[in-house]
């Protein structure tokens, strides 16, 4: 397992250097010149030229590349007040870049976490409610409920819920992560039900569809026949040996929706302001934060992978047959 | 060669053979149209798009540049007999906007999937057929492309390479997107590329770009079909969320993005501004997905998912 491990990752490194190679390009080739934000009427030609040789921008797109990975990786480099100093400045406030993205870390982490914790507790009972009960009106109710949550866009579903519960019925905040002043648990609680609902909503859908359609593909197998035919209970041989099984693909889903969640990131933060690491990389894009920009490419890049070994792992881990 | 079979035979076999013949034969795509069409809610799916293009076709182009007049006397106006959407804050009317924006998403969304088509063909067909050196590379390019944060590099290559720009949010789209494709083109390429119906044509000398073309592409026509009706969604769904966040298409042109996004203003004043184009955006979606498991369905009978 180690040595699987150890191998996937050193495979994960070209796949990197790759999302690098793109982004550098995407960003290199982009209309304007980073210096051009300097260019006002009081700073002068020289002036600027000097800028562009202090950002090295004379030298070859290579050399730039070059210099630009090798500081890239060596993360524990600080300056002498204790800053990250690896992946540059910020071209709109010129805070270190890697400050920038641990700041956020945790706010993301709790919106995410807080949001897939809510979908798997919601659709794993509701996707064995249907494929147990196949066909009946629950099956039908939820599968109709499913099919129209998955193709309801999450911003849209953020807008109708900050309409009608902060606006119209003014129960919850709407926007932002505190109310000025007050930081406590509750208030952050308060803060968190909207962005979480909208996030939610969709993700059920998604999930209890693949959790019927995962326990249904159980419920046909010999073994379980078996259990019946045993005199087992329904209630146990429903959660004692379908339920088990089908998780398994449930559980591989943990690592596989984390692209989905940093693209939810992006748009759900940004309609409710919430301090993360979604809105972090919109204002990048907004503000033309090449350094930022770049960090976040390989940041999100760094964790669709991650997501990929993490499904994988997880996969051997719960399934005995499967073996690295 | 059917000669000298058919000499080996007594009459009364001929006769039989004659018989059986008389059973209707159908075809793949005879036999995939029954199955489409027994099925109602892919039918369905079918008509409602289709009413959906011939909205976003007819009306703005009846009605030319009309969405973008704006009127004084009418903000936030009730609805009318030319206006059934009513007004919104400056005056301009609210239905053909829509229908205007429809026409935006509906283009979009076609147009990115041409090239999802297009890329993802190209490069499963060539990986599949050559294998060898030629699959590992481009297989790696396609590691590479799924691994990067497909909807930050789309916003990225959108806001850098002029926002606004239909063709800009075409390829940024189409270029992120043709994965699936590329992959499904592949795995039925290598299991066709041994194929004896394969081999054969290659023994009678027929080009590579024939075989190709000719011979293995309609095998994977099934799959792709799929995924390009479901990719036509998502890039629907891709476009009005770039709107939404202000880098799409920007007023006074409409997109179901930035009718929303710029209807949030409003909101408490006119909030069916909102709802008008996510209950469209959520007509095309339900009705290309719909459509897309009932041609998966019909084609690939033996992929039938449950659920």
């Amino acid at each position: 397992m180690t040595t699987y491990v150890i191998r996937r990752l050193i495979q994960a490194l070209p796949i990197l250097l790759g999302i690098a190679v793109i982004s550098f390009i995407i960003v290199h080739v982009a209309p304007g010149s980073p210096i051009d934000k300097f260019r006002t009427p009081r700073v002068s030609e020289e002036q600027l030229q000097n800028l562009y040789r202090m950002y090295g921008l004379d030298k070859s797109l290579p050399e730039q590349f070059w210099s630009w990975v090798t500081s890239f990786i060596q993360v524990w480099n600080t300056d002498s007040q204790g800053h990250h100093i690896a992946w540059g400045y910020s071209f709109s406030n010129g805070r270190p870049v890697l400050d920038l993205i641990m700041e956020r870390i945790p706010a993301t982490l709790l919106l995410m976490g807080l949001s897939l914790f809510t979908t798997v507790v919601i659709a794993v009972p509701i996707g064995v409610l249907a494929a147990v009960r196949q066909y009946s009106v629950e099956d039908k109710v939820i599968t109709t409920f499913a099919t129209i949550g998955y193709a309801v866009p999450s911003y849209w579903l953020g807008l109708m819920l900050v309409y009608t519960f902060a606006i119209s019925l003014n129960l919850f905040p709407l926007y932002g992560i505190h109310t000025l002043g007050k930081e406590d648990p509750v208030d952050l609680a308060w803060h968190l039900v909207l962005p979480v609902a909208s996030l939610t909503i969709q993700q059920v859908a998604g999930w209890s569809r693949y959790m019927r359609s995962s326990m249904l593909e159980v419920m046909r197998q010999d073994y379980i026949r078996t259990a019946r035919a045993k005199g087992l209970s329904s209630r146990s041989v429903i959660t004692r040996h379908a339920l088990r099984n089908a998780l398994i693909p449930i559980i591989t889903l943990l690592g596989l929706t984390i692209p989905s969640l940093l693209a939810g990131a992006i748009i759900t933060e940004t309609i409710f302001t919430w301090p993360g690491l979604g809105y972090l990389g919109y204002m990048g894009v907004v503000d033309r934060d090449y350094p930022l920009v770049l960090a976040f490419v390989m940041v999100g890049g760094a964790m669709v992978i991650l997501g990929n070994l993490i499904a994988d792992i997880l996969y051997a881990v719960v399934d005995p047959r499967i073996k690295y | 060669m059917d000669s000298t079979v058919n000499s080996g035979l007594d009459h009364a076999a001929q006769a039989e053979v004659d018989e059986v013949d008389l059973i209707p034969v159908r075809t793949y795509w005879q036999m995939a149209r029954r199955r489409f069409l027994g099925n109602r809610l892919a039918v369905a799916a079918l008509i409602m798009l289709i009413v959906l293009i011939l909205l976003a076709v007819v009306v703005p182009t009846v009605t030319g540049l009309q969405y973008r007049t704006t009127s004084l006397d009418r903000p936030y106006g009730g609805a009318e007999m030319s206006a059934p959407l009513g007004y919104n804050d400056i005056g301009q009317n609210n239905f053909l906007r829509l229908m205007k924006a429809l026409q935006t998403s509906l283009f979009i969304g076609f147009a990115a999937v041409s090239i999802i088509f297009a890329v993802g063909v190209s490069v499963g067909a060539i990986a599949g057929y050559f294998g060898g050196w030629v699959d590992n590379l481009l297989m790696r390019i396609v590691d590479i492309v799924l691994s990067l944060p497909s909807l930050f590099l789309i916003l990225m290559l959108v806001a850098f390479f002029g926002g606004g720009n239909v063709w800009v949010i075409v390829f940024a789209i189409g270029l992120t997107s043709w994965t699936t494709a590329a992959r499904l083109v592949r795995a039925t390429f290598l299991s066709l590329r041994e194929a004896d119906y394969v081999q054969a044509a290659r023994a009678l000398g027929a080009s590579r770009f024939r075989i190709i073309t000719r011979h293995m592409l309609p095998g994977a026509l099934a799959p792709i079909l799929v995924a390009c009706t479901l990719g036509v969604a998502d890039s629907v769904v891709t476009e009005a969320a770039l709107s939404f966040l202000g880098f799409g298409i920007s007023p006074p042109d409409a997109s179901l993005g930035n009718m929303m996004s710029g209807a949030i203003d409003f909101m408490v004043r006119q909030p069916m501004l909102i709802v008008y184009p996510g209950i469209t955006l959520i007509l095309i979606v339900l009705s290309a997905s719909f459509l897309g498991d009932g041609l998966r369905d019909a084609l690939d009978p033996r992929q039938r998912v449950e659920g």
